[in-house]
């Protein structure tokens, strides 16, 4: 059981058990107490965001309980997220919505684009009323005219969840100065480090100088007093706007082969997208803590291409029949054929455990069949799918496939 | 670092030290209440004797890390002695080393010459002379450290060098402390001594190191390539060059050691020490050459599937990703390793290998079947 210390300082506790027996298993319910208490705020509700969970395989480092603090009024915060419309990081910003409003912060998501649009009928955006229902407000518009649609509100966090140049985000990053936001947060991109011999990407490596998001990182520390950059990977989440698991799922459930390009060995990582989420509710409220920091925006273990092919074949209790392949000798794209990098492509995210104290809970075992379970309720499995290109692939390596 | 606990009667403080025990459970958080109520030092107790100077016993300590971790314990004022067979001389002055310190070192080092394997030797002799801490760094079977228990009943610490190559491998990486370990790999018996110690109640902390490198490195791990590279020779790397391996400097190592002496966040705990970074076996090629100041090496990849090589081992790593986490160590101990990889195998050549020595003569029979065999890519 936690119990509170009386002193005032930030106090962390971590059990962390030692683990030694020969078949050793992951300790089942692990208790982390994280908190910041602060002389100001007294009396606070205590409230579990994350049940604590037993895991068949030991895929966390910590604790899986995370006891947050609900805001109290003098901690409440105003925060305004600039979301994109569309692409894998769009169910970010829904995420960290309700993560905000069910601390007690304030929320306002604005959504690129027009809300009658096609692209509002995709998940997360045809869930957004869970937004309404929380207390948050939904807008939307062009970011060039964000001060005009969110009508002089003054903001203490303003997040972008949308461009991806200087060009898109500097309107955003001016407004936000000019209006008197205190606290500016961009998602960026781990896709921006350079390859290196020596994984993992770690905050503070060299990065792509000509990529755009560096301009916008730059840009944001010349302007912003108080700010935290986000480079994020892959996420997987219920609300997700692009196919991440899908993409395996798809093969594994009609019993297809899975091609892989290259060895398989390819490091990824794939996080919950409640880890990026709470990455980003505790910058808002320790904004000291995060303040001129980058923050890898992952989980914190590494897969392996074939390993998230084995585990989502284990999420959804079947077989699975990898194929590699060198895309060159067959002749395909491996962008269009391959939904991950197929390069080594890993990073670390160690700033966020060390100044802000934040744990990665993602479980990609138990998260997968959570995410199975899902796919086959909507009732993708049945849908029928064309595979032109793995079939491509598969005759030119002559690997038969199930009719 | 030593740490001197005080305590008083009657203090029912609930203070970080308590937090730090590996299992943050009631009953624990209870006992460790009665222990601060009484002015006791209980068998393998988290308290630590205010005296600064320790007796400390090393098993081992004459090939590696015990160099390395001896001379930082007698300067840091420990009286050290070292168990050892006597093979090899109990002390050899390091490259590098100056006279007057090799001297001072040498003058304080104390030897107790025996066979480990000899448990009746073991006891009788730890406990005549009796000990406050022993290192054990060359043990390899749970039988081993028993006697050296029983001998010693009021050991405060016993500090273990266990092996990351413990962990069960898996798709997700990379290991942290609280992985599943493997009871059927060939360190086994690091895992039975680490639940060994587990169950016998003595303050125990237990490391897990990654690969070992640096001067004096007694497996080939840096030499195989420093002998490659001085000959000219392409480097021969299985499959695709892309497996992930980590490699720890063994000076760094040996501070860690020193950095859970008497350090009661280190109680009953198990850490793995290694380099922050990890590298793939291309870039660990690649690292060797600009560390020793050759040009970039021709890299050649093959099917070891393709070959059959007999004993001899082709590559001196597991074909496989291997690599650990270090965050706890950071985190709790405040361990940060001076080396990066280059500087740390610059670090290797200049004292060893680019002196001209070494510890396995070069035999490039293995590179010779693969260069020979027409090379597919892979």
């Amino acid at each position: 059981m936690a119990t509170l210390a009386s002193s005032s300082s930030t106090v962390l506790f971590s059990a962390s058990s030692s683990n030694l027996l020969p078949f050793s298993h992951p300790s089942t319910s692990r208790l982390s107490f994280s908190s910041s208490l602060h002389p100001a705020s007294s009396s606070l509700s205590i409230s579990p965001t994350f049940l604590p969970y037993t895991s068949s395989t030991s895929a966390n480092f910590a604790t899986h309980a995370a006891f947050s603090v609900t805001a109290s009024a003098a901690d409440k915060k105003k925060v305004l997220i600039v979301n994109t419309n569309s692409g894998g990081h769009a169910v970010i910003g829904f995420y960290f919505a309700k993560e905000l409003l069910a601390a007690g912060h304030a929320v306002t998501i604005f959504t690129v684009g027009e809300q009658g649009s096609d692209k509002m009928k995709k998940p997360p955006f045809n869930r957004f009323s869970e937004i309404v229902s929380a207390g948050g407000r939904t807008v939307w518009g062009d970011p060039a005219e964000v001060g005009s649609i969110v009508g002089g509100e003054v903001f203490d966090a303003v997040l972008d969840n949308n461009g991806k140049d200087l060009e898109t985000v500097r309107p955003v990053i001016d407004w936000a100065k000019s209006s008197g936001a205190k606290q500016f947060l961009f998602i960026s991109s781990a896709g921006i480090y350079k390859p290196t011999d020596e994984p993992p990407h770690v905050e503070g490596d060299v990065v792509n100088a000509n990529a755009g998001h560096v301009e916008v990182e730059k840009y944001i520390e010349e302007t912003f007093g108080s700010w935290a950059v986000f480079r994020p990977q892959y996420m997987i989440g219920s609300g997700n706007n692009k196919d991440c698991e899908e993409w395996f799922f798809d093969r594994i459930v009609r019993d297809r082969p899975v091609p892989i390009p290259g060895s398989g060995l390819q490091l990824s990582n794939i996080a919950h997208v409640r880890d990026l989420s709470s990455m980003l509710t505790l910058a808002v409220e320790k904004p000291e803590a995060a303040n001129h920091s980058i923050f890898n925006c992952v989980s914190d273990r590494a897969v392996t291409l074939d390993g998230i092919a084995k585990l989502c074949a284990q999420a959804a209790g079947r077989p699975v029949n990898i194929v590699h392949y060198d895309p060159k000798a067959v002749g395909v794209d491996a962008k269009k054929a391959f939904p991950f990098r197929t390069y080594h492509f890993y990073a670390e995210p160690r700033a966020a455990k060390t100044k802000l104290g934040w744990q990665s809970t993602t479980n990609l075992p138990e998260d997968l069949k959570e995410r199975f379970e899902e796919y086959v309720k909507i009732g993708r499995d049945k849908k029928p799918i064309k595979f032109e290109l793995d079939d491509k692939i598969l005759e030119a390596l002559k690997v038969p496939v199930p009719v | 670092m030593a740490r001197v606990v005080a305590l008083q009667q009657n203090q029912l403080s609930f203070s970080p030290l308590a937090s730090s025990l590996s299992d943050f459970s009631g009953t624990r958080l209870q006992t460790q209440l009665q222990f601060k109520r009484k002015l006791w030092q209980p068998k393998g107790s988290f308290h630590v004797s205010a005296s600064s100077t320790k007796k400390i016993l090393i098993m081992g300590g004459t090939r590696f890390i015990g160099v390395f971790l001896s001379r930082l314990l007698v300067k840091e004022g420990h009286q050290v002695t070292l168990f050892t067979r006597g093979k090899a001389p109990v002390t050899q002055q390091l490259p590098g080393e100056s006279d007057s310190d090799y001297a001072d070192f040498s003058s304080k080092i104390l030897h107790l010459k025996g066979d480990r394997k000899d448990f009746d030797f073991v006891k009788s002799s730890l406990s005549a002379q009796g000990f406050d801490v022993v290192y054990d760094i060359n043990g390899r079977e749970a039988d081993e450290v028993e006697p050296i228990l029983d001998a010693l009943p009021n050991l405060e610490q016993f500090i273990y060098c266990s092996s990351a190559g413990v962990y069960l491998k898996s798709d997700l990486l990379p290991h942290a402390e609280t992985d599943a370990v493997d009871p059927k790999s060939r360190h086994k018996g690091k895992l039975e001594t680490e639940s060994l110690l587990q169950s016998k109640g003595v303050n125990w902390t237990s490391i897990r190191p990654v690969y070992i490198y640096g001067p004096l490195n007694y497996n080939p791990v840096e030499e195989w390539f420093f002998h490659r590279l001085k000959a000219g020779r392409p480097i021969p790397i299985p499959s695709s060059g892309l497996q992930i391996t980590q490699l720890g400097h063994v000076k760094d190592l040996a501070r860690a050691f020193i950095q859970v002496l008497g350090n009661d966040k280190a109680s009953k705990q198990v850490f793995n020490i290694s380099g922050e970074k990890y590298v793939t076996f291309d870039g660990l090629a690649r690292a060797c050459a600009k560390a020793g100041g050759f040009p970039e090496p021709e890299l050649i990849h093959y099917n070891p599937k393709d070959f059959d090589f007999g004993k001899k081992k082709s590559f001196p790593f597991r074909d496989q990703h291997f690599f650990a986490s270090v965050e706890k160590a950071k985190s709790v101990l405040g361990f940060v390793p001076e080396f990066d990889l280059v500087e740390g195998l610059a670090d290797s050549y200049n004292l060893d290998f680019g002196r001209g020595t070494y510890r396995k003569e070069a035999d490039f029979s293995t590179d010779d079947i693969i260069l020979g065999k027409s090379l597919v890519g892979v």
